[in-house]
């Protein structure tokens, strides 16, 4: 998930769109914005993905605003209870919020960023016990039974994980399996 | 990289009891065997009925074989563990004074020696016991990640090689939100 050039995730997390607000006027590039004109007007808003307002802002052709997936609503429930927000909503399929949120950590000021970077780290360890809790938990019951068993909040827990938290909870899970594989076996039948 | 993802990061518990059983223990043998060279180091003798020492491994093999009787290492015995227990209990900031591969020999010596332990039922549950106690430490201990470092004093080797892919995992993912506080 960093600035590695080769990694998936990087690329799908950056194909998130937010939207920017132009400063000037760009004749030819309407396209960009999806529709069907032919320039970008002075001040227009248009969602462009990640990986191109980058650049853009960069250059200082355009502003942002914080995206809503980052948005107060979604820092106030995190304050209020981070196991219970499902971050796999707010990013879309096979979510990256963290790594979503990392990329615009990068494009804001030192004190927007602090701020953002705060909100993450308190809800990625808010939420990785209960992460932990329920991989180990998993381990004993196996793949095939995670149908029936667990409350419905530990289930909908589960499925608003966003992806970086999905591979932690298999690296927890196949941990604690094999841990338990290995305290069942036995040496006797071996001669 | 051809190895699968759960070998890249950390050893399987096989390999660790593998290690662990180069350890020495004591036994009383039950055949006489001259000084034999092994790779690791020449053993022996071994004369019936004086104790010797020998690694984990040859002991195992010789017990399965009954050609000789094990004797528990010291620690492995009900005083000594439920004393360990209620330490674990005392203190809930740290682990308490465990060998480090305690968990690895006293898998093996129940599994093959058990007639030669005492109370190997009570033994066997307070290992349990204990596991569970030190788990819900390092549990605690997850809460208080940091990017940077996190101690964690007197964890014995399974449990390290248990917890290190999702720890190391979760530090990485905290060191990549944090970074920009520190630019």
């Amino acid at each position: 998930m960093e600035n590695d050039y080769f990694s998936v995730e990087a690329i799908l997390a950056e194909n998130q769109k937010i939207q920017c607000t132009f400063k000037h006027e760009i004749p030819n590039m309407g396209h960009l914005g999806g529709g069907t004109e032919r320039d970008i007007a002075i001040l227009s808003k248009l969602q462009l993905p990640m990986w191109l307002a980058y650049v853009i802002i960069y250059s200082d052709w355009a502003e942002f605003n914080i995206p809503q997936p980052f948005g107060l609503k979604v820092r106030n429930a995190l304050k209020a209870e981070a196991t219970s927000v499902r971050l796999s909503n707010l990013v879309g399929a096979g979510g990256m919020w963290y790594g979503f949120g990392k990329m615009i950590m990068d494009m804001l000021s030192d004190e927007q960023a602090s701020e953002m970077s705060e909100m993450m780290t308190k809800a990625f360890k808010g939420r990785v016990v209960e992460l932990v809790d329920q991989a180990q938990h998993f381990a004993a019951i196996g793949p095939g039974g995670a149908g029936g068993s667990g409350s419905d909040v530990a289930a909908s827990f589960r499925e608003g994980l966003d992806a970086t938290e999905r591979e932690i909870f298999t690296l927890a899970q196949a941990s604690a399996k094999r841990m338990k594989k290995w305290h069942e076996e036995s040496d006797k039948a071996k001669q | 990289m051809a190895l699968p993802v759960h070998l890249r990061d950390s050893v399987t518990p096989q390999e660790l009891e593998m290690i662990a059983c180069q350890q020495l223990i004591e036994i009383v043998p039950l055949i006489a065997m001259e000084k034999t060279a092994f790779i690791s180091g020449a053993y022996g003798p071994l004369r019936p009925p004086s104790k010797a020492k020998l690694p984990l491994w040859m002991a195992v093999n010789l017990k399965l074989k009954k050609k000789c009787h094990i004797i528990a290492p010291d620690w492995l015995n009900v005083e000594h563990l439920q004393d360990r227990l209620a330490q674990e209990v005392a203190k809930p900031d740290a682990f308490s004074d465990l060998p480090f591969r305690f968990s690895e020999i006293s898998k093996v010596l129940l599994d093959v020696a058990s007639d030669d332990l005492e109370n190997p039922d009570q033994l066997r549950s307070l290992l349990k016991d204990l596991r569970e106690a030190r788990q819900a430490k390092s549990r605690e201990g997850l809460k208080h990640l940091d990017h940077s470092e996190l101690g964690l004093t007197g964890l014995s080797s399974m449990e390290i090689n248990e917890i290190r892919p999702f720890f190391v995992q979760s530090m990485n993912v905290l060191t990549k939100i944090a970074r920009s506080s520190e630019t």
